[in-house]
């Protein structure tokens, strides 16, 4: 049996290595909640399910399966905040979990990296499914200090739905699991034309043709210009990375002029729950760095 | 089946590198002899909608045991958002398709520059995504450590066992071919 409350926090590349601020969020947000968070000790890379996978699909799955084995030992399921990450781990950890040949044959691959082993004993878990389900908006009210008064662009990114057949958590054609939970925190999300397309960045795009992956996003800002926004709510740190580089790519090359501030659920979330708003980050981003969630605070949210 | 013997009969446009197994390999893995042409795939690309990546295209040639699409740089354009994979009505899973095609194309030399580099930072740092000075900074202003307790901390601090492992085991890169023709 897996210990219950608590994870092992799987950070990634994106996330400790570019937006610090979204690890201190989701560690804030967790423990406050009465999670246990564990350091995931010589974790690597997940390695990205685009990038990696597209090279070879074995060593994607042994390389992510050493990560899993690493949660193994410390008996705790893993807790994931990127799309990306989510994406492998959740993918080869159901996989290995089913397929007992598959299994066999990733630990004999894994054996030879050091002392590591698969036994398929945890789950893979993303924080927005964490909080939309297992907290849900019903329970984080009571463990929030403020609400914020905000219309936002709410943001899935692709791997943390698709492909719905693996990962069984809401459709991938009109999922609420996040509007349902940020209402509850006074966010309201405002739906733009074709909401749920890619921000541009998956499957290796990005560092390949970087000029194709910018014609796909500047599409999707075109379509989040058009309601205007308080700020864009992300749920993986990619994501992120592309709305912010993204913006300020399109302001110098082709002469747009956005400032939307970027923001992960963990942010909001911590900044609900009493984080203060210089730890929230957003003075080391590229976008809204003068944004401020306390001017459009409401009265009633506390 | 006879299916099988109808696209093993086939003539190959030849490779010298090629995989023979490739055909049986990508049918065990995905389900492109079911597919019915009707253009789902295409219709719901988002990168398709800017870029010359036609799955349809590339699904059609791989019937017809075209072997031009593993030098196909648009295979490259997926962002694997897998609209396709969701719409498919014959349960093609293109995005699958197109990531084992990707991998035959790496066996053959075919990656990008970009892509070796983020191979060799994995390799190196153990992340896709290196940390630097500044995210260093930001780090201790947060109160986090300066550096995650990733591998990449342990082979910092002397500990290079398992990055060294992994360099030497994973993602084994065949050598970049000379460029035939080109610009």
């Amino acid at each position: 049996m897996v210990k219950e409350e608590t994870f092992a926090f799987f950070l990634g590349c994106i996330m400790p290595n570019r937006y610090p601020q979204i690890e201190k969020a989701t560690k804030f947000v967790m423990e406050r909640l009465g999670y246990k968070i564990l350091e995931m000790e010589k974790a690597a890379c997940c390695p990205a399910p685009g990038v990696f996978r597209s090279f070879n699909k074995a060593d994607w799955m042994v390389h992510a399966a050493r990560n899993i084995a690493i949660a193994e030992k410390m008996d705790a399921d893993i807790l994931t905040v990127c799309n990306g990450c989510f994406g492998t781990l959740q993918e080869v950890n159901k996989r290995i979990k089913e397929d007992e040949t598959l299994r066999l044959k990733v630990n004999e691959k894994l054996k030879l990296l050091g002392d590591y082993k698969v036994n398929g004993t945890i789950t893979v878990r993303h924080i927005a499914e964490v909080l939309g389900y297992d907290i849900g908006p019903w329970g984080i009210e009571d463990k929030i200090i403020r609400k914020i008064n905000a219309r936002v662009a709410v943001h899935y990114g692709c791997h943390f739905l698709k492909p719905t057949k693996i990962r069984e958590i809401d459709s991938s054609e009109k999922p609420t699991i996040i509007e349902e939970f940020i209402e509850a925190l006074g966010v309201k999300s405002i739906p733009f034309k074709e909401q749920l397309t890619c921000c541009g960045a998956g499957g290796g795009v990005k560092a390949y043709d970087g000029n194709a992956s910018m014609t796909i996003f500047s599409e999707k800002m075109v379509n989040i210009d058009e309601v205007k926004p308080d700020f864009i709510l992300d749920i993986c740190p990619f994501c992120h990375l592309q709305f912010e580089t993204g913006q300020d790519y399109l302001n110098q090359n082709q002469s747009c002029n956005y400032d939307y501030p970027v923001i992960h659920l963990s942010q909001l979330t911590a900044y609900c729950m009493g984080m203060d708003q210089e730890f929230i980050g957003l003075q080391y981003q590229k976008m809204g760095r003068d944004f401020l969630f306390g001017e459009k605070s409401t009265e009633e949210g506390v | 089946m006879s299916k099988t013997k109808e696209h093993e009969s086939k003539e190959f446009k030849t490779d010298n590198d090629f995989d023979p197994d490739f055909f049986k390999d990508i049918e065990r893995k995905s389900n492109i002899w079911s597919c019915i042409q009707c253009g789902t795939c295409t219709a719901s690309c988002e990168s398709g909608r800017w870029t010359a990546l036609k799955t349809r295209t590339i699904i059609r040639k791989l019937t017809l045991g075209d072997l031009t699409v593993l030098k196909d740089p648009d295979i490259w354009l997926c962002t694997t958002c897998y609209q396709c994979y969701e719409r498919c009505p014959r349960d093609v899973k293109p995005t699958d398709v197109i990531m084992e095609l990707r991998n035959y194309a790496t066996k053959l030399g075919n990656i990008s520059p970009n892509h070796r580099a983020v191979v060799g930072y994995l390799k190196n740092y153990g992340h896709a995504v290196p940390i630097n000075d500044e995210v260093k900074q930001q780090r201790k202003e947060l109160g986090l450590e300066e550096l995650p307790p990733t591998l990449f901390k342990f082979k910092s601090e002397g500990d290079t066992e398992d990055i060294e492992k992994i360099k030497e085991l994973l993602f084994d890169l065949p050598e970049e071919k000379e460029k035939e023709e080109e610009k």
